[in-house]
């Protein structure tokens, strides 16, 4: 199963920046916040800072070779 | 006054200590199973959330082509890898009983599978403790 799911698994590099963050955010709201409406915007901070924080690295790497 | 003396006890008693468990024992069942720890403590919605986050992290990155470290003490990027690897539990020993986690270099992300496997055993090693700091009582 998880074979045939690999070669269907195709993900741009945002993409996978993004599912990550989602299920990392997830988490952390959940370990440190104990309301609904405190985790809900943790969650939110939490998500648009990794992509924001994505989004910056990867322009600043884009001038150096690889 | 006696009534609100006893609900007071109540509330103070740690979490663990209520439903028959050590800490010790809740933090180790939250590590070999992820959420493990928070559901034999009836924290339903944090042991589903992470139940399925971390175990969705750890298969997406073996879909993805990510490699599992082995025990290699001479080698500490692969050292502290394995370590990682190995707070995701029993998905970890099954993915590796599996054959799984070879990694796949013919593929970009392969990398980001690695990471994401990694990722999954780190974060379960924090609900882990989590876990045991509401056993104790250090946490609601």
């Amino acid at each position: 199963m998880l074979a045939g799911l690999a070669d269907a698994l195709v993900l741009t590099h945002f993409q996978a920046l993004c599912v990550f963050a989602f299920f990392v955010s997830l988490v952390f709201a959940f370990l440190t916040k104990q309301r609904l409406g405190e985790r809900a915007r943790y969650f939110l901070w939490s998500f648009l800072a990794f992509l924001l924080v994505g989004l910056a690295l990867g322009w600043l790497m884009y001038p150096f070779p690889r | 006054m006696e009534e609100q003396r006893s609900s007071t006890v109540v509330a103070d008693t740690p979490a663990g200590r209520r439903v028959g468990w050590e800490p010790y024992a809740l933090g180790v069942a939250g590590w070999l199973v992820p959420g493990l720890g928070h559901l034999l403590q009836r924290k339903l919605d944090r042991a589903v959330v992470f139940f399925v986050s971390i175990l969705a992290l750890a298969g997406l990155g073996l879909a993805m082509g990510g490699r599992l470290f082995s025990w290699e003490p001479g080698n500490i990027f692969h050292l502290l890898g394995f370590l990682g690897n190995l707070g995701a539990g029993l998905v970890f020993f099954g993915a590796k009983l599996a054959g799984l986690g070879t990694g796949d270099l013919s593929r970009a992300l392969g990398d980001y599978g690695t990471t994401f496997f990694l990722t999954a055993g780190l974060l379960n090693v924090l609900t882990a403790l989590d876990a045991y700091d509401i056993a104790v009582g250090k946490k609601g």
